[in-house]
């Protein structure tokens, strides 16, 4: 059958080619990337994981080391990623290494079309993986994923306004960042653009750590199926917690959409808000429209109900991964012990991440905002290592219309709980 | 250039009755075969680049074909498997009725938004007739994602351009007011930027019918006392009627499968209440990579499709063939 | 018919509602481009700029690989509209100027051919390409392109042969020239605006397509316009003034293409021959 099609289509191409308007020869440049003779390593990496200057000097050490083998390096771009993930692996020549975000991995790894590392956990620097992210690698017993890099949110504030509404350190309860808010709003309410703390309806992240924070979760392990336990006491307590920082704050943040429409750091530059929940290297946006909020702004931990702790964060990070059908394993192994050892590990933390394969995060402390990162991380959880989590944020997210149904007042609590647990059910659930 | 218009004018009405090789017997075999050799070129191409896909979606419809069988290269038959699952499942048959009805609302204003915006560039003084088209030209010629993108910032609930000039002109209650907190406000929005997208092409197609009509035509009722409702009737109508048709069936499919618009807005959200068939298709396919279930809404899809522009087919085929025959 | 006064208030009314309608968007898009992050996230009212920055269009232009993504698109864009219309006059010649067996089937064929989804053909169209070869290649886009915007095309320059009188050809044909002599020197010529009509359709098709031109090309410095817009977007952030400046630049060759043609589309539209 294919060689029919071939002959087929060769025919159809020779008609445009007479008919003087077939595109330019692209016979030759087909064989020329995607590996060739095992001569080329391609590596896929995510737009903004790694400086440009980690990878350049990544790339050159690892073909001067490597003779004759030459580094294909892409960045890939989130949109589409499904799509592009999907097809590439099922291509003649996948990519060597590809990084994969750490709630896909489970799908990819379930689906039996990725590469079992198991035996090269050591060599990989095992030892010090990054815990929240080496479940996500992990898949009936064998390891598949190797961690790259994680990060996790934390409350980003204003010093200055924190100074001048008097309080004098940052919150480390529940009940001390209800008061800060109310302590904020007197100082600066009569503003009334002011926001002591933005916070939009879908910041789906934050309400994990409410939930986790009050001994709920999302979903429970049955064997090796999940239930979702949304409508749980804990999960309800979480979203109302939600739901009270957002009335005291009176944030105008967008009920229905989460902080990325509109990037709450571009909306925390313009000086009128003076917490945000995102990670450090959101900051750099707000940087964008005012230069001067960097030595202006701090960090704490997301606060814990009970004062003195901090509540458990979600890690959200990568993998990376080698595709089953890769015709350069042994290559690929290889970029990857110089990838996750200690040299490039630094280099990643300095960049603001927290390192997957290195428990050293003292070049991430020396950045404020990344000390409390580099902290928080060790309390990291994750979504639930179901296979068919993937499709919960490449799909409709559940828990982002719970969110916006609660808090616009559409449903009550228990309503609103119910419903996201059957949804969540039916996407991860039997 | 008024040789061109000259020759062109009759176009529309002469029938090409002479447009006619000499009777077949008189010509040899090469005269027989020509047209097939003029529309092998065509022919193969649909074929191969969409014939055979579609073949191969009907193929993986009756095939378990998730990440797994698609990596390896396995086939496995499920037989009728993935149509009970997706037919038995009552969430579909909501999204179904859902999208049949917001196609048929979708492509009855186009319609109607462009037969109005035609007829008005019939009667408008020309310099207002040439600012109309221009403004229709730039909203054609706007690429869809950046159309897309600027409709979900106009309508942004906090910094949309929308809410805040409404509560500049004194509806207070839309600051803040989110245009995506249901389903139907969602599609409603969807709709607005489909129009904004669909209706230059369909006005212009319609305007072209209009002023194809000879002006005695329209004289001819002026002097038998019609009014411009019945002139319309009686000379506009049946000249547009058949671009009607054309425009009508190609407004179907695109509204009907469209599926970019859709997800940028929202995701077919809130709480999946702008989910169309074109979003559960790509929600099982790509999202869950179930591409087999994908493969068989994407039939049903077809065979739905298929049902609705049926009459639309058999008229097209017709009024084409009957030009010839 | 002459119009009352009032009658053509209220026209010219309705023309400017219309034009300002349809104009909006563009000129938001505009606008927007033209401002800086804190004023797109800026509360005020400010439907009408009140200052200007160029920054975003820098950016937008310096962002690396923006000429190679120009040029692809201009290439799978340019290449699949030709090949359309050559494929589709020849197609459009037998059924307008013969009469043979098997018409309505072909008829039936193009109209059904344009119904499956696109989105669910993606994945048999990648294995397609994948089996023929030409993945990563800028032919397996233009192909795509060319055989969606291929239906369309016959359809429309089947209109407008079939518009263009027969007894044309035939006096050439008495004038001594061959049959094919005749379609070249008088059809053809005369099908200059219907070949224009239709190219705008088939331009606008390819010249937006993202998913087939994100997943068939493999290499960034193979990518198109499309994929090169959207990358303003990342995970976590939306860059609203890079987007917008991108997406004035992107339209550019867009309406360039439409100005290029305009004169010969209202004449080709016309024509009439878009007749259904």
């Amino acid at each position: 059958m294919k060689r029919w099609l071939k002959l087929a289509a060769g025919a159809a191409a020779i008609t445009l080619a007479t008919a003087g308007c077939a595109g330019s020869g692209g016979g030759d440049d087909a064989s020329g990337s995607g590996g060739g003779q095992g001569s080329t390593l391609t590596v896929w990496l995510m737009t903004g994981s790694a400086p440009d200057s980690l990878t350049t000097a990544l790339d050159k050490e690892f073909e001067a080391a490597h003779p004759g083998v030459k580094v294909d390096f892409q960045i890939q771009q989130w949109n589409g990623i499904q799509q592009k993930l999907t097809t590439a692996l099922a291509s003649d020549t996948p990519p060597d290494v590809i990084e994969v975000g750490n709630t896909q991995t489970p799908a990819f790894a379930s689906q039996g079309v990725l590469a079992d590392l198991s035996g090269d956990v050591q060599s990989l620097n095992g030892a010090q993986w990054l815990a929240g992210l080496k479940a996500s690698g992990e898949y009936e017993g064998k390891t598949y994923g190797v961690p790259f890099y994680a990060a996790s949110r934390e409350v980003v504030y204003r010093k200055d306004m924190f100074e001048q509404a008097g309080i004098t350190k940052p919150p480390a309860s529940n009940q001390e960042w209800l008061d800060a808010i109310a302590k904020l709003k007197a100082k600066f309410g009569s503003d009334p653009e002011f926001q002591p703390l933005y916070l939009p309806g879908q910041n789906w992240y934050a309400l994990l750590s409410f939930i986790w924070d009050n001994g709920g979760d999302i979903a429970k392990a049955e064997g090796p199926n999940f239930k979702s336990t949304l409508d749980s006491a804990g999960a309800k307590a979480g979203l109302d917690f939600y739901k009270q920082l957002v009335a005291a704050s009176g944030t105008t943040a967008p009920k229905d959409n989460d902080e990325a429409n509109p990037q709450q750091a571009g909306i925390y530059g313009g000086g009128k808000v003076a917490m945000f929940v995102g990670t450090p290297s959101e900051l750099p946006t707000a940087a964008e429209t005012d230069p001067g909020i960097t030595a202006k702004t701090g960090a704490f931990p997301i606060p814990s109900r009970t004062a003195g702790k901090s509540a458990p964060v979600f890690l959200g990070g990568s993998n990376l991964v080698v595709p089953v059908n890769s015709k350069n394993t042994d290559l690929a192994k290889d970029y990857l012990k110089l990838l996750t050892s200690a040299k490039y590990m630094t280099q990643l933390a300095a960049a603001g991440a927290v390192p997957g394969t290195s428990t050293d995060v003292s070049a991430l402390s020396k950045d404020p905002l990344g000390a409390v990162m580099a902290q928080t991380s060790k309390n990291g959880r994750a979504v639930p290592a179901s296979p068919k989590w993937g499709e919960v944020e490449s799909g409709q997210n559940p828990l982002k219309d719970m969110l916006t149904a609660y808090l616009t007042g559409k449903k009550n609590l228990d309503q609103a709980t119910a419903d996201a647990n059957t949804a969540l059910d039916k996407i991860i659930g039997g | 250039m008024t040789a061109t218009k000259d020759a062109l004018l009759p176009a529309g009405t002469t029938p090409p009755a002479s447009a006619r090789v000499g009777p077949a017997k008189r010509r040899w075999s090469a005269e027989r075969i020509t047209p097939y050799v003029l529309l092998l070129p065509a022919v193969a191409a649909v074929l191969v680049l969409l014939g055979w896909p579609t073949v191969q979606m009907l193929g993986i419809s009756v095939r378990q074909l998730d990440l797994r069988e698609l990596v390896t290269g396995k086939t496995v038959w499920v037989g009728l498997k993935n149509y009970t699952d997706v037919l038995t499942d009552p969430e579909f048959w909501t999204v179904a009725v859902r999208t049949v009805g917001f196609t048929a609302l979708l492509v009855a204003a186009t319609l109607l938004v462009a037969l109005l915006i035609a007829v008005l560039m019939r009667h408008l003084n020309p310099v207002l007739r040439i600012c109309v088209q221009v403004s229709l030209v730039l909203a054609w010629a706007v690429p869809v994602i950046a159309t897309t993108t600027v409709f979900q910032w106009i309508f942004d609930q906090q910094y949309g351009i929308l809410n805040k000039t409404l509560d500049r002109l004194g509806f207070h209650s839309f600051i803040g007011y989110s245009w995506f907190s249901t389903g139907t406000s969602t599609l409603v929005v969807i709709g607005l930027l489909v129009l904004w997208q669909a209706v230059p092409f369909v006005a212009f197609t319609l305007y072209a019918g209009l002023i194809g009509v000879p002006r005695e035509q329209y004289e001819a009722a002026g002097i038998d006392g019609a009014g411009p409702w019945q002139t319309f009737r009686a000379v506009s109508w049946p000249a547009i009627r058949p671009i009607l048709t054309m425009v009508t069936f190609l407004s179907v499919l695109w509204d009907f499968n469209m599926f970019g618009q859709v997800w940028a807005i929202r995701q077919g959200g809130p709480d999946g209440a702008s989910t169309t068939l074109a979003i559960l298709q790509y929600l099982k396919g790509i999202a869950g990579s179930h591409f087999g279930s994908a493969a068989a809404i994407a039939t049903i899809m077809l065979v739905l499709l298929l049902a609705v522009t049926a009459r639309y087919v058999q008229l097209l085929v017709r009024t084409k063939d009957g030009e010839i025959t | 018919m002459r119009k009352s006064r009032t009658q053509r208030v209220t026209l010219s009314v309705a023309g400017v509602l219309v034009a300002l309608v349809f104009l909006f968007p563009t000129y938001w898009m505009f606008t927007t481009a033209l401002k800086t992050p804190g004023e797109i996230l800026s509360p005020k009212f400010d439907l009408f700029p009140s200052s200007a920055t160029l920054a975003n269009f820098a950016s937008a232009l310096t962002k690396p690989g923006f000429v190679t993504y120009l040029g692809n698109s201009l290439i799978v864009t340019l290449g699949a509209v030709l090949a359309a219309l050559v494929v589709g006059v020849l197609a459009a010649i037998p059924l307008a100027r013969f009469r043979f067996r098997g018409r309505k089937g072909f008829l039936l064929l193009i109209l059904v051919a344009q119904l499956a989804p696109l989105s669910a053909l993606f994945i048999p169209m990648y294995l397609l390409m994948r089996d023929l070869g030409l993945l990563n290649t800028l032919p397996s886009l233009l192909l795509v392109y060319f055989a969606t915007s291929l239906p369309f095309t016959v359809w429309m320059l089947y209109g407008f042969v079939n518009g263009i009188p027969y007894d044309l050809e035939e006096a050439a044909m008495i004038d001594g020239c061959s049959r094919t002599g005749a379609f070249r020197r008088v059809t053809l010529p005369l099908l200059g605006p219907g070949l224009v009509t239709t190219s705008v359709f088939s331009f606008i098709t390819a010249w937006n397509e993202f998913l087939f031109a994100l997943v068939f090309m493999r290499d960034q410095s193979k990518q198109t316009l499309p994929v090169w817009l959207s990358s303003f977007r990342t995970a976590f952030s939306v860059d609203w003034g890079g987007v917008m400046a991108a997406s004035v630049v992107y339209a550019i060759p867009a309406l360039v293409f439409f100005l290029i043609v305009q004169r010969k589309l209202v004449s080709g539209m016309t024509a009439g021959a878009v007749k259904g």
